[in-house]
């Protein structure tokens, strides 16, 4: 069996925020169905990448390319339709009902002007239900916890039925029942063929999730791989300050990690 | 609160809306009979009506002086409105109003301006022309002046706004004292806001603007939801954000200059009206916008015909009473804002 589709593709992008550069000779690739984590520590560009991936930031150099053409050549609508970009930095307004959230992911689909049709219905229903927050529709987001928002920003990235969904901290605010159930949802989402890239802060939950890890330190990619091999790297205990030490535990999948500082010198 | 109740605010609205304006026709300094009111509006619209019962007299007041304030006040209160609930869903602030883009202090400096080189009082209708005209130029001056300082997003036109408001209120005030005393007063009056003595033409020129306006505004619903969700959200689901935002303020801009350019400053309605029904038609523009230009027109025709009925030896200002009415509104509705609406 080939390997799946190359989905997104970035090659020597650099991108500049401020006039200052904080992305230098990035080059990564994302296939259908893969679950990419992106780390790094506090400013290393983890967000700046993202935003650039999803085509709202300019690169200063080298490319994006979306489904093998150039972002820059996607028309809005269509590129909304095939990458789908979820942050903890939503702001939607406290009055509005989950529902009507979510059903705004149809956008790219029907424009300013032609009335949602079934499809979109169901679409939104889906994404509702995949996200386990169906029960919660008719509530307004004011009325939510800062998880159930989060989930409600997800849900709205899923109406969007994208090919590539790149999410920004997507656990930040989530207890750890909800972190598993958001997981959970992403491998769902996974299995249909979405490639799913995710900025994860938490390293031991990025390791246990992704397929492939992504190590970002000063605005450079230091490490590319396994998530096991990645943190086990020297570039990891750099980028972090940190010694990082993965444990085999028996009965649980996956290594378990511990962290302890760096003995000074 | 359920959709079904939901969808009854508007009807509601259209009711007492109807109910409003037939009240406000009817009284005043010279009382009109209800009957003879619905008789000679029904006969004017060429359907069968009674107008005998209001005389010749009071058919020249129902619709020289009557019916056209009552209809510009409608006008200008749905404007307005409208022009709230567009500017509270693009800076996602539920307290937003029209005073932001320098409207009314644009409009107040170009007032001044007709009236102290004399315009106002020698050529037909400069007052209103001169007022829209400055409310267009501080508004395209806060956008000129936001873009090239690199400040072209919400924070920095909102930061614009407030310097080119002060600029144009510190301009009015040198005209005001240079200007001679015994014309000191039409400012003055246009500034408090009212609808004295507007007619016919007023209300063309105010329906033009507010009723094209608002039509477009409502084309716009989707839009403006998904601009309501910040600019990162909306630009990854496909939102060209500068561009929609421009034509979203720009037709707010237009309707809020025709409001301000025939009544003069009404304050507080553009905020009141759709933060009041927000909590019961929800906040995406496509019901918003209908409920809160009928909330905005009641709010207005009431207010006028307070006005009127509070007046003895002087008209009460239609602006002092919406403000008011509006300061206490807006010091609870802030006490009581638990977030971002």
């Amino acid at each position: 069996m080939s390997a799946p589709e190359v989905l997104l593709q970035a090659g020597a992008l650099a991108v500049d925020r401020a006039r200052s550069r904080v992305l230098h000779d990035v080059a990564m690739e994302l296939r259908a169905g893969e679950a990419l984590a992106v780390v790094g520590p506090n400013a290393a560009g983890k967000s700046t990448l993202v935003q650039a991936l999803a085509g709202l930031l300019p690169a200063a150099a080298g490319e994006v390319r979306l489904a093998g053409r150039p972002l820059g050549e996607w028309p809005r609508d269509a590129r909304a339709r095939t990458l789908a970009l979820v942050t903890s930095r939503e702001e939607g307004l406290d009055s509005l009902s989950v529902g009507d959230r979510v059903a705004l992911g149809r956008y790219p689909h029907r424009g300013p002007f032609q009335p949602y049709v079934a499809e979109d219905d169901a679409a939104v229903a889906r994404a509702l239900a995949r996200t386990g927050i169906a029960h919660l529709a008719a509530r307004r987001l004011g009325t939510l916890s800062a998880g159930e928002r989060q989930l409600t920003t997800l849900a709205r990235g899923l109406a969007q039925e994208p090919r590539v969904l790149l999410l920004d901290e997507p656990a930040a605010h989530l207890d750890v029942g909800h972190q598993l159930q958001l997981f959970r949802t992403l491998d769902e989402v996974r299995r249909t063929g979405v490639g799913v890239l995710a900025v994860i802060h938490d390293l031991a939950r990025a390791a246990a999730w992704a397929e492939r890890m992504l190590l970002l330190h000063e605005g450079r990619i230091a490490a590319d791989g396994a998530p096991d091999a990645v943190l086990a790297s020297a570039a990891a205990g750099r980028a972090f300050g940190v010694k990082i030490r993965g444990h085999a535990v028996p009965g649980v999948k996956g290594a378990l990690y511990s962290f302890e500082p760096e003995p000074p010198g | 609160m359920t959709r079904d109740r939901a969808r009854l605010v508007v009807p509601l609205l259209l009711v007492a809306l109807a109910l409003a304006l037939l009240l406000a026709t009817a009284k005043g300094s010279v009382p009109l009979p209800f009957r003879g009111v619905v008789g000679a509006l029904l006969a004017k619209l060429g359907l069968p009506g009674d107008a005998s019962s209001l005389g010749a007299t009071g058919e020249t007041i129902l619709f020289t002086v009557r019916l056209p304030r009552v209809l510009l006040a409608a006008l200008v209160g749905g404007g307005l409105a409208v022009v709230g609930t567009v500017l509270q869903a693009v800076f996602r602030n539920p307290l937003a109003d029209a005073g932001l883009l320098g409207v009314g202090s644009g409009a107040a400096l170009g007032a001044v301006l007709a009236v102290h080189f004399g315009l106002a009082s020698t050529v037909f209708f400069a007052l209103p022309l001169a007022a829209f005209a400055g409310a267009m130029t501080a508004v395209l001056a806060v956008y000129f002046i936001a873009g090239t300082t690199g400040r072209s997003g919400l924070h920095g036109l909102l930061l614009t706004g407030i310097a080119v408001s002060a600029l144009a209120g510190a301009m009015t005030s040198v005209m005001l004292v240079a200007t001679e005393e015994f014309r000191v007063k039409t400012v003055l009056f246009w500034l408090a806001g009212g609808l004295e003595g507007r007619g016919w033409t007023h209300v063309q020129a105010g329906a033009a603007f507010v009723l094209t306006g608002a039509a477009l505004l409502l084309l716009l619903a989707r839009p403006l939801d998904v601009l309501s969700l910040g600019e990162e959200e909306a630009a990854s689901l496909g939102l060209p954000v500068r561009a929609t935002r421009l034509g979203l303020l720009g037709l707010a801009s237009l309707v809020a200059g025709a409001c301000t350019a025939v009544a003069g400053a009404v304050p507080f309605v553009g905020l009141m009206a759709p933060h009041a029904l927000r909590p019961l038609v929800g906040p995406l523009s496509r019901r918003l916008l209908p409920a809160a230009f009928l909330g905005g027109a009641l709010l207005v025709v009431l207010a006028d015909l307070g006005a009127r009925a509070l007046s003895t030896r002087f008209e009460l200002p239609l602006g002092a009473l919406t403000a008011f009415v509006g300061a206490p509104y807006f010091l609870a509705a802030l006490r009581a804002n638990e977030g971002r609406g």
